[in-house]
């Protein structure tokens, strides 16, 4: 779930969304799905706890918003969760858990461990030791690092990107969006590096590296708007939504 | 260089001083300790809070009788229990209009220069905006036995880390605390809160008063010499 899914173009939470976005959550868990929510904008909550109307440019400054934020955050997830009756944990994680064989084995045997209990982890960068996804990413490398750690067999990136386009639909009008994508080729990766967004440090290219992340291990990833958190039923009822990037694994989708 | 001190204070609690004998989480406790640190930092001090609790709050969450005791269940219980035990320090913080944050760390950042300044940096920010990090071991990942040591190795940590003047340690009994300064000086135990007040202002104006080089917390708490 990316902040620009999570939050207003002003930065402020929007809590209708967070609200549905638990619902969907957890009557997927009802079914005996099981869930990992990876969650940015802690900087957002942040910055709206202490009144901000910028957002700070500043590394430590962003940092320290995430520490408040992250508190934040987690409280509203609990509440929006709880109205479900569903349990939530929270998991600070660094890239460590792909570059420590220890330390990557630890986080998978805590992620299991909640996720056999029923409950549904949600997941951020530990911002506070460790500053990547604040710079690069906004949680796009971080999910799809946690999509192989638990051998999922999905992962959903929700922005406020619907998919990728053939061309940068703000300047060619007649662009249209990739359905199903099966290698990532360089000239994808062309396309993809120029779309960002002005309220997400996560542009196309760091969630194509996501999916190629995936890819590698034979996890599927859509790419899709989270402006409806609604649509991930849709995902799983098999609709064609966002770009779909097929691995040559398992498949839940279809 | 000189240290000169900050007023930078480090708040060790452990979860058992704010719970009831038969483990729950007592509210009267909670709301009491946090309006004295939210005082004391109103008071122009900078305060650190390093609490544990997190499996304790895990454990009674999930309605469980006993805390679990393999590693894997106890790093998934603190998952649980960190959330709840944030959300309660910011609901109590919130009623004195302080702001907190939370700080997860492991013990290995100090192997890792880029850590340590960004660990730095987030404290240093935090506190210049007169906001109270609360601080507990990253349980859920962390590669050392958890909840082995009495979380005084953890603040010990935070106040190497932030260079903190003193290290205040909550005792289990009603309202009383250790002041333990950065010099090798004695701690100091004091019963009321008005006496903590008044102590840790003349521990800062001694500290002020000839600035030490080095930090000289005592490495264990059963190092701690009270006068």
């Amino acid at each position: 779930m990316g902040t620009s899914s999570l939050t207003y173009h002003n930065g402020r939470l929007n809590f209708q969304r967070i609200a549905t976005l638990a619902y969907v959550l957890s009557a997927l868990r009802s079914r005996n799905l099981e869930i990992v929510l990876v969650s940015s904008g802690a900087i957002g909550v942040g910055a709206g706890r202490l009144g901000l109307i910028e957002r700070p440019k500043d590394l430590a400054k962003k940092q320290a918003l995430a520490a408040i934020g992250q508190a934040e955050l987690i409280k509203i997830y609990q509440k929006f969760f709880e109205e479900y009756n569903q349990t939530v944990a929270q998991i600070l994680l660094t890239k460590d858990i792909v570059t420590m064989p220890e330390r990557h084995q630890n986080a998978r045997n805590t992620l299991l461990r909640l996720i056999d209990m029923g409950i549904i982890p949600i997941i951020n960068e530990n911002d506070t030791i460790s500053t990547f996804e604040i710079e690069f990413g906004d949680n796009d490398t971080l999910s799809a690092d946690v999509a192989q750690l638990i051998d999922a067999d999905l992962l959903i990136l929700l922005s406020d990107i619907d998919g990728l386009y053939s061309a940068d639909p703000k300047k060619v009008k007649n662009a249209e969006i990739i359905r199903t994508v099966k290698t990532i080729t360089p000239e994808l990766e062309n396309l993809a590096s120029g779309a960002g967004t002005s309220f997400s440090t996560g542009g196309m290219i760091t969630k194509l590296s996501a999916a190629k992340i995936c890819a590698d291990a034979h996890i599927d990833t859509i790419i899709t708007n989270g402006n409806d958190p609604n649509i991930i039923f849709d995902i799983l009822d098999g609709k064609e939504i966002g770009t779909h990037f097929v691995s040559n694994g398992k498949k839940v989708v279809h | 260089m000189k240290m000169e001190c900050k007023n930078r204070i480090v708040v060790r609690i452990e979860i058992s001083t704010l719970s009831n004998p038969d483990g729950k989480f007592n509210h009267q406790k909670m709301d009491r300790l946090t309006m004295v640190l939210s005082n004391l930092n109103n008071s122009g001090k900078q305060v650190i809070v390093v609490s544990s609790g997190a499996i304790a709050l895990g454990t009674d969450k999930m309605g469980l009788k006993v805390q679990p005791t393999s590693n894997e269940e106890m790093q998934a219980i603190a998952a649980i229990g960190q959330a709840e035990l944030i959300r309660f320090y910011q609901h109590y913080f919130d009623q004195y209009n302080q702001i907190v944050a939370q700080v997860l760390l492991t013990r290995d950042i100090m192997d890792n220069p880029t850590r340590v300044k960004n660990t730095q940096n987030t404290f240093d920010t935090l506190l210049g905006m007169n906001i109270i990090p609360i601080v507990n071991e990253n349980d859920s990942v962390s590669l050392t036995d958890i909840e082995l040591d009495d979380n005084y190795s953890l603040a010990l940590q935070v106040a190497k880390i932030t260079l903190a003047d003193i290290i205040l340690i909550k005792m289990d009994t009603n309202s009383k605390f250790i002041i333990q300064p950065r010099t090798n000086l004695k701690a100091k135990l004091v019963d009321n809160e008005n006496e903590l007040f008044e102590e840790i202002d003349k521990t800062c104006r001694d500290l002020k008063s000839k600035p030490y080089e080095k930090l000289f917390f005592p490495e264990s708490i059963g190092d701690i010499n009270l006068n």
